[in-house]
């Protein structure tokens, strides 16, 4: 395929979107002027980007949750709830399993038993389905902004859709929700399904209309190092500014060392805001998100408060401008919407009791943000060069080779090839390199930190720890010791 | 002594990759030749590898709950295909929601599947059981 880092023009796009809209009888109800019309009218406290704006200027963290159900009454209901009784910020719309893989027919069986069965039997909203008409409604029922989130490799109709049923944004990239979602979908294909995502949003931004977009930061959410994650952020970022899109923000998954989750934030957002500017793009607004734990929780559920709460915690401290919320039924599966607001309200409180304080700057600190910055920076140089400057052609290149390599990840373009540790505090370090492009002194740091653990433990460095680490905060710690 | 072959993979649409990571990088420490087909993965495609590569034994995981669905009728497929008195084994989070294991056990073992591993089963376990079954140390 042949994919380049360059904005569409409206001849490329406009070309593209006729079979997109064609794809689902519900992509006819999209009329473009009629979205602008309907978009022009969302207030500032609906629309995700001011929002965020205002949240980030003000120096306060917002909470959202996720949420997803098959029906839209019961969507609403779902939503209103979270709102009123917990107490969110900013509102989701979770996207069913079958919506992702664009298996539309399914979805329509998936609501028809719902209706029969008076309850979910998809895991989220079926947007597509339910068509522009479906959105606007609950975008109408509720009073906060709306984003879908999901984890699509080809959203392009779901995406022209949710836009112009008013809602503001929405999570995805093109290796985000590919790497991690899907086994043989290839990386080109996924990247300009995602660059056709980002023209619509920059079409918009052309019309006045700023709608935010938000990479996937947590990727597999299992031991990602901090660089890692934040070299894809940084690229799908890029991406999307060359298309057009003006307010993006980037996330990045707890990994539960302090210290390095507040290094990890500001490291991406500063990072992020240098590449913009030295790639020529100064007129993006930069935002953040924190993921609360995305790995294996506790059953108890009072214990997986102490995970929702830490997090909620370090969220505050790195002075994140969002902060994406976990419930106590995260270890049990989907949740119900009282959990669902409980988890809300345990975040909103540590947020509260910590707002306007941040995690002072010390050696610690600064040593581990250059750290990340630098192991980020020799990725991000080799992609480019892969691509002979050409982020596109490069992000598909360096997945080819291993130069950005995502742990426990699906999908047969990733290599696999690396492996992620903790070391003794807690901290996710690199403990097989595969071919990422590391100099020798990121290279020395690690294997130093994680020598460190091993001597203490009287085991050897090796995968072993990597195993623990997994399973350990379901069991109750951050890391992984072996059993006595 | 000779490498026994183990097809694994996680069975359905099931796209939970980080224990099927595990399971592969353990069984290849033990001094199994692994073949992973991955997540995702149909009946025909564990069948398919097993015959491909004569396989000893096919190890299936399952994580979100519709292992019960997925896994009927894999015993006789592997009979049709030739696979006479290949083992199998079962293990994740099989089934929906918790229910009584014992139950759960029987209903895969009369399947046809010779071992059944509950929620969290820890791999070195199921190696254990594994060399025991083909008289390995």
């Amino acid at each position: 395929m042949n994919i380049k880092n360059k904005k569409w023009t409206e001849e490329e796009f406009f070309k593209m979107r006729e079979e997109v809209l064609s794809q689902w009888p519900t992509g006819k109800e999209v009329d473009l002027k009629e979205a602008v019309d309907y978009l022009k009218k969302v207030p500032e406290h609906k629309n995700f980007s001011l929002k965020l704006k205002k949240a980030k200027e003000e120096g306060v963290t917002l909470a959202q949750p996720r949420a997803g159900v098959a029906l839209i009454s019961e969507h609403i209901e779902l939503l209103t709830h979270l709102q009123n009784e917990g107490g969110a910020d900013l509102l989701p719309s979770t996207i069913d399993s079958y919506t992702r893989q664009n298996r539309y027919d399914e979805c329509e069986i998936g609501i028809q038993e719902s209706r029969k069965a008076g309850r979910s039997l998809l895991n989220g909203f079926p947007g597509v389905n339910h068509g522009v008409h479906g959105c606007k409604k609950v975008y109408e029922a509720v009073n906060l902004p709306l984003e879908a989130r999901h984890g699509t490799p080809d959203a392009r109709l779901l995406t022209e859709i949710i836009h112009a049923g008013g809602w503001t944004s929405n999570e995805g990239g093109g290796i985000s929700y590919n790497i991690p979602y899907a086994k043989n979908v290839p990386l080109d294909r996924t990247i300009r399904d995602w660059q056709y995502c980002d023209r619509l949003v920059g079409f918009y931004a052309e019309q006045g209309i700023i709608i935010n977009r938000e990479p996937f930061g947590p990727l597999t959410g299992t031991l990602v190092p901090p660089s890692t994650s934040n070299t894809v952020a940084i690229i799908e970022g890029l991406l999307a500014a060359e298309q057009g899109v003006k307010n993006i923000t980037v996330g990045y998954g707890q990994c539960g060392n302090i210290v390095q989750d507040v290094a990890a934030i500001r490291a991406l957002e500063s990072q992020m805001e240098e590449y913009l500017r030295e790639y020529g793009y100064h007129d993006v607004y930069v935002t953040t998100v924190f993921h609360q734990w995305m790995g294996g929780f506790p059953q108890d559920e009072a214990k997986a408060f102490g995970v929702i709460s830490t997090g909620s915690a370090t969220a505050a401290l790195a002075g994140a401008t969002k902060v994406i919320v976990k419930t106590p039924h995260e270890a049990i599966g989907v949740p119900t919407k009282e959990a669902n607001a409980q988890g809300i309200r345990a975040t909103k409180m540590t947020l509260n009791l910590l707002k306007g304080q941040r995690l002072p700057m010390s050696k610690e600190l600064q040593d581990e943000i250059a750290l990340i910055k630098a192991e980020t920076k020799c990725m991000m140089n080799k992609t480019f060069e892969l691509g002979n400057g050409d982020l596109a052609i490069g992000a598909v290149k360096a997945f080819e080779a291993g130069v950005v390599d995502i742990p426990f990840a699906p999908s047969k373009y990733n290599a696999g090839k690396m492996m992620p540790a903790r070391d003794n505090n807690g901290a996710v370090r690199y403990l097989n390199f595969g071919n990422l492009p590391f100099t020798e002194d990121i290279r020395e740091i690690n294997r130093r930190k994680l020598e460190e653990r091993a001597k203490f433990e009287g085991r050897p460095v090796g995968f072993k720890m990597t195993v623990d680490d997994i399973f350990a905060v379901s069991r109750g710690v951050l890391v992984g010791r072996p059993q006595k | 002594m000779e490498k026994k072959t183990i097809v694994i993979g996680v069975i359905g649409s099931d796209c939970h990759a980080v224990g099927n990571k595990i399971i592969d990088y353990a069984l290849t420490e033990s001094g199994f030749n692994v073949v992973n087909i991955g997540v995702l993965s149909p009946q025909e495609d564990f069948i398919n590898a097993a015959v491909e590569t004569s396989a000893d034994a096919i190890l299936v995981s399952s994580l979100y709950g519709h292992g019960e669905i997925d896994c009927r009728g894999l015993r006789e497929k592997c009979d049709e295909a030739g696979l006479k008195d290949i083992k199998l084994y079962v293990g994740g989070n099989i089934v929906v929601g918790k229910q009584d294991w014992n139950e759960v056990e029987k209903r895969f073992k009369d399947m046809g599947f010779n071992r059944v591993y509950s929620p969290g089963t820890d791999i070195e376990i199921t190696i254990e059981d594994i060399k025991k079954d083909f008289n390995l140390n």
